[in-house]
């Protein structure tokens, strides 16, 4: 049956591996180039780095948004080519009747396709992922945080990749149509993707909170302080705290001395009690969007000095060691969904009697 | 001997509706069987109860004795051929026999290769090329090549045409003579099984109408044909299945062990065609089972 | 080595007609003693008949001892079909014709005498126990 499984997906798994080794070969002639790159900008630089680093972030455009782009696309791809239609078209075109009556069972034959599809399927996800994260070990380091990319390096994409792979069996088992099982792959994944990204990976481990003073706020520095007018409305304070270096910062808000989040009604009250000389209200003719920063006119000025005197930011983070540890979660999930989905699947097979 | 197929109080469901209701059958081995039925009878559920592809939802079934799909022992005895032959489209003729091999307890690769080649089948065409009858036949090479006890054919030559169709059954035929399996074949023509079949089972609305051996059946069945009268005056032997009345004659399909001793009716013999749709007819009607000839034999 | 064939809408039994033709094939001379007659795989491969059909009809020709079979070997030819003496058939031919005579004379219609003859054919065999 391993050989029957492997002769039935043999070509999309050839074409995808000539794909992969394309993209691998690209990946590590431009990647090499980077690395020299690297070294005659940026390694030797003492002073004025930023432009170096500027220079560097900005080669090979192309490159770094065609990777990308791979990153996102290739899990849940595997899983609408690979998992919906695994089981989808045997039911669809019938041939099930010709396979469950040969001399494997139901279960044999199953699992059987499952383990085939997967290995593939977590051996080009791994290839990939591997290679993107070598390409961008550089780039990652200096022109953003691990937490920024963090769905697309390292492990966690390998098991979105088995996940998609997993759910769109599942589904084709069921819906027994390959296209419509293909939609409701990509949706179940997106939606997956979201709601652990959004609600769930957030709160996996107790965040770090933080507060921070708001004397010293600029724009080298960990706070950022503003006034200004946004939409039209009234006058408004813009703080913002970002974490220690490398964290992923969750929320920041702006609190006031017993600790309590500042509403838009005790800003006001502060404004009229304090800032006596500034405009509350947007000028007529608006010159544009946007914040009046620190360097504004006096009142103004004078002002954000009580501001800062007064309220403190709040910042909520994961710091950057915990970096890994969200990998290993985010991984173990999508892996326990995947054997979740092929749990479910073994179970509406062979148990089902239609 | 354990019966090819066995039934008691069969019954099948999908949703609400029984597809087979309360039936119960045992054909003997060593036949070619004929399933026989409109279409909605039942049989195609039926072959797939029998080949394990589905559950009862009542009753129970065993072939040759055993459990359907109960496992890689009694998958190997029974071989089976869906309706419309399916085949993977994208494989070639040489792949769906490496199929057979590799998923196959037994096989027997060289009567695979001497059929295919009989055929005249190119071992590297895609099978989603092939004619209707060519997948047929492909299907069957690959149902006895794994040398089972007993074939089950669903509407094989439904889709073919009469020269396929003839070439089927003779394959068919041969490898019978040759091997000596068990047939059971399904059609809703019974003029396709009529060479082939000595051994009969009618399935009307999901329930067995008449079954036994075509030699007896068409051995005690009459068509009496006579002057006009009241069916109730016949001998209680003679069972009346079917009666038609004109204005002066009457014809009689009756059903009996003894012969026809009243000298005014012409008695003649019944094709079996016209007795499988008397009996289907009688069926729709909702008319009991009768006893006597056409019971259930098990032999 | 004969060719057999099958007329299906006859209403006559398939295994009958077989063995129908071998005995035409006797009397005609296309067959004699030591021939081998085809085996069922051949015969069912070009028919699409029932093997079961054939083994019937050569079990019926070898109970009028007109074949042996040959385990291994096939189905033979043994026997030649009694061949009535001429003279013995042409005096009942005779009586038969002065029969039909009389039952024209009594006023039965040709369809009425073969429906009297068919019946008392049927009903005579079927007492006899021949087929």
């Amino acid at each position: 049956m391993t050989r029957f499984a492997w002769l039935q997906s043999r070509t999309q798994t050839l074409i995808a591996a000539a794909l992969l080794a394309t993209v691998a070969v690209a990946a590590a002639i431009t990647g090499v180039q980077l690395s020299h790159l690297y070294s005659s900008l940026v390694a030797h630089c003492s002073s004025g780095c930023d432009l170096a680093i500027g220079q560097f972030l900005s080669h090979d455009t192309f490159m770094q948004q065609a990777l990308e782009i791979l990153a996102r696309a290739v899990p849940v791809l595997l899983g609408i080519f690979w998992g919906a239609p695994l089981l989808a078209r045997e039911f669809e075109s019938g041939t099930y009747r010709l396979a469950w009556t040969q001399g494997v069972t139901r279960p044999r034959w199953l699992l059987t396709k499952l383990a085939v599809g997967g290995l593939a399927t977590l051996t080009v996800a791994g290839v990939l992922t591997l290679t993107i994260t070598w390409w961008y070990r550089a780039h990652d380091k200096l022109g953003t945080t691990a937490y920024a990319v963090f769905d697309r390096r390292d492990i966690a994409p390998v098991a979105y990749a088995l996940f998609a792979f997993a759910s769109g069996a599942l589904i084709g088992a069921i819906a027994r149509r390959t296209v419509p099982a293909m939609a409701a792959t990509l949706g179940v994944f997106v939606f997956a993707r979201v709601a652990m990204s959004a609600w769930i990976r957030p709160h996996l481990l107790t965040p770090i909170h933080e507060t921070l003073s708001l004397q010293g706020a600029g724009p080298d520095a960990p706070v950022h302080l503003g006034l200004g007018f946004s939409n039209g409305g009234p006058l408004r304070v813009f703080a913002q705290g970002d974490g220690p270096p490398n964290s992923w910062a969750l929320s920041s808000h702006l609190i006031d001395g017993a600790g309590h989040q500042v509403s838009s009604g005790q800003m006001a009250a502060f404004f009229h009690q304090h800032c006596p000389n500034v405009n509350l209200q947007p000028p007529p003719s608006p010159t544009g969007p946007g914040m009046v920063r620190g360097t504004a006119a006096g009142p103004g000025r004078a002002c954000l000095a009580q501001v800062a005197e007064t309220f403190r930011v709040l910042v909520t983070y994961q710091p950057a060691n915990r970096y890994w540890t969200f990998q290993w979660l985010e991984t173990g999930i999508f892996v326990a969904l995947a054997l979740a989905a092929v749990g479910a699947c073994y179970w509406w097979v062979t148990r089902r009697t239609n | 001997m354990t019966a090819a197929v066995e039934t008691s109080a069969l019954g099948k469901r999908y949703g609400r509706r029984w597809a087979l209701t309360d039936c119960t059958l045992s054909v003997p081995r060593g036949r070619v069987v004929g399933l026989v039925g409109p279409n909605g009878a039942g049989k195609s559920t039926l072959m797939h109860l029998a080949v394990g592809l589905l559950r009862p939802s009542a009753g129970t079934i065993s072939v040759l004795g055993g459990d359907p799909g109960s496992g890689s022992a009694q998958l190997a005895r029974v071989g089976f051929l869906a309706q419309d032959s399916p085949t993977y489209a994208r494989l070639t003729v040489g792949q769906h026999l490496q199929m057979g091999q590799w998923l196959n307890l037994t096989w027997d690769s060289d009567f695979a290769a001497s059929r295919i080649d009989q055929l005249g089948l190119d071992l590297n065409q895609r099978a989603g090329t092939l004619s209707g009858g060519q997948r047929a036949q492909l299907a069957l090479t690959l149902a006895v090549a794994k040398r089972p006890e007993l074939l089950m054919l669903d509407e094989p030559v439904a889709a073919l045409d009469p020269l396929a169709r003839r070439e089927f059954l003779q394959t068919l035929m041969e490898v019978v003579a040759v091997r000596g399996v068990s047939v059971v074949l399904s059609s809703h023509l019974i003029a396709d099984l009529e060479r082939v079949c000595d051994y009969l089972v009618v399935l009307v609305a999901g329930q067995v109408a008449l079954i036994g051996e075509v030699d007896e059946l068409l051995a005690c069945h009459h068509r009496l044909t006579g002057s006009r009268r009241d069916p109730l005056r016949i001998p209680a032997n003679q069972l009346v299945i079917e009666e038609s009345h004109a204005e002066k004659q009457s014809t009689l399909l009756v059903r009996t062990q003894d012969p026809i001793l009243d000298p005014s009716w012409a008695v003649s013999s019944v094709t079996l065609d016209d007795l499988v749709l008397a009996y289907m007819r009688q069926a729709r009607d909702a008319a009991a089972k009768s006893p006597e000839c056409g019971l259930v034999v098990a032999r | 080595m004969i060719d057999f064939h099958l007329e299906p809408a006859s209403g006559v039994p398939t295994y009958v007609q077989l063995v129908q033709q071998v005995h035409q094939a006797l009397q005609l001379g296309l067959l004699e003693p030591g021939d081998r007659l085809p085996t069922a795989q051949q015969v069912v491969s070009a028919l699409a008949i029932n093997p079961n059909t054939v083994l019937k009809a050569y079990r019926d020709l070898e109970r009028e001892g007109l074949v042996r079979a040959r385990p291994g070997l096939g189905t033979f030819v043994v026997g030649r079909l009694p061949r009535t003496d001429p003279a013995a058939q042409a005096k009942f031919r005779k009586s038969l014709h002065a029969w039909l005579r009389s039952a024209r004379d009594a006023g039965l219609s040709a369809e009425e005498i073969e429906a009297i003859y068919r019946t008392a054919v049927r009903d005579f065999c079927a007492d006899e126990g021949v087929a």
